[in-house]
């Protein structure tokens, strides 16, 4: 259906693997590039409010590190998404252990956005911004990966461990609950 | 907000906002939301979750990144395929070989011999330590003579070595006595 786009997506990916791997380095830089941003979004939604930058970054290194093991297939984003959700979930637990800071919960999350961005962020995109933070956690990961990547269900499913079909379900309830949510305005 | 009844093309929408879609799928969701509010609606809707997500996210600094990357590894030199040789091993491989076949195979044979010397005479060791003193005692049974170690001997003495073997009796002359008890009942009470 709409595989051609995404092929040629991970044909350029492998492409700059492949000229990284030959040393130019220019072919790393356009690879973060590529997905540096959306790594960022990612982790954001996965709750790392500090060290977002040093999370994504950790995320590369770790990818170039071992970047022989990537066999394309599914696309360099998802592999990408793949170990920094580790990293999170890493994380999350270190900070667990040291209760510098407890886990976030879905309400949490907003009020902390809240209290961090609500002086100079657009209302309208606050509550929309609030309305996906009140999702479970799995409705929001998966709606989050198909709304702000464009993500196909079958990869959607190897990321969060679950069916092309649940998937699918998941998404058109979170969608349900935003519209829900904003139309309670 | 309603939702349209059209699932499939609902479902395409969060693909078609990210241009991924083929041309025909392009044209089909195209054609669609030319005709359908509430999927425009949920089309703009995808756009406003976009936009709601990427508050509070900083721009990446991709320098830095790219500034921590390992170094891309050497390429591994191919493997240069090496000229065969037919006689690749050395004579005396072939010559330790053929007296393992000797030492290992006169094993089996003295193994075969009858009464406790077989037994010994199996354990390559034994034959070692049993060679320098055996001149001094007395081994009917066992007629194979030699001085020194195993690695010390030529291809002749190993020879003669197996010659000997061949007059050594290897099969028990007679078969084991019967083991059935006989038990016998006297008048004071049973003997056995």
């Amino acid at each position: 259906m709409n595989e051609t786009n995404r092929e040629g997506d991970t044909q350029v990916d492998v492409a700059l693997i492949a000229r990284w791997q030959r040393g130019d380095q220019r072919a790393a830089t356009e690879l973060v590039e590529r997905h540096a941003q959306a790594l960022a979004r990612f982790a954001v939604t996965h709750g790392v409010r500090d060290g977002v930058d040093e999370i994504v970054q950790d995320t590369f290194v770790r990818a170039f590190n071992s970047i022989g093991s990537f066999r394309a297939e599914s696309s360099l984003r998802t592999w990408l998404f793949t170990i920094l959700k580790r990293l999170v979930l890493d994380r999350q637990r270190s900070e667990r252990r040291q209760r510098n800071q407890v886990e976030l919960e879905a309400d949490h999350a907003v009020q902390e956005f809240n209290a961090l961005d609500g002086m100079v962020a657009d209302e309208a995109l606050l509550r929309v911004r609030q309305a996906v933070d009140r999702l479970s956690p799995l409705q929001r990961e998966v709606f989050t990966l198909r709304v702000t990547n464009g993500m196909p269900y079958s990869e959607i499913a190897m990321l969060v461990d679950s069916t092309e079909g649940a998937c699918r379900v998941h998404y058109h309830n979170a969608m349900r609950a935003v519209k829900e949510y904003l139309s309670d305005d | 907000m309603t939702d349209c009844a059209n699932v499939l093309m609902r479902d395409l929408l969060p693909e078609y906002a990210h241009g991924v879609l083929g041309a025909d799928d392009t044209a089909r969701v195209a054609a669609h939301l030319a005709a359908c509010d509430a999927c425009r609606a949920e089309l703009a809707l995808i756009g406003r979750v976009q936009d709601g997500l990427a508050l509070g996210v900083r721009r990446v600094d991709v320098a830095a990144i790219v500034g921590a990357l390992p170094a891309p590894l050497p390429a591994v030199p191919a493997v240069r395929a090496m000229p065969r040789r037919w006689v690749s091993r050395p004579v005396w491989q072939y010559a330790a070989a053929a007296g393992l076949v000797l030492v290992v195979g006169g094993g089996i044979v003295l193994r075969r011999a009858p009464d406790g010397a077989s037994a010994r005479v199996a354990d390559s060791s034994y034959v070692g330590a049993r060679l320098g003193t055996q001149a001094s005692e007395a081994e009917p049974d066992v007629g194979i003579t030699f001085g020194g170690g195993l690695s010390d001997l030529s291809l002749d003495d190993l020879q003669a070595l197996l010659g000997q073997l061949d007059s050594v009796r290897t099969l028990p002359s007679t078969d084991p006595e019967s083991m059935t008890p006989v038990i016998a009942i006297n008048e004071g009470g049973m003997t056995q």
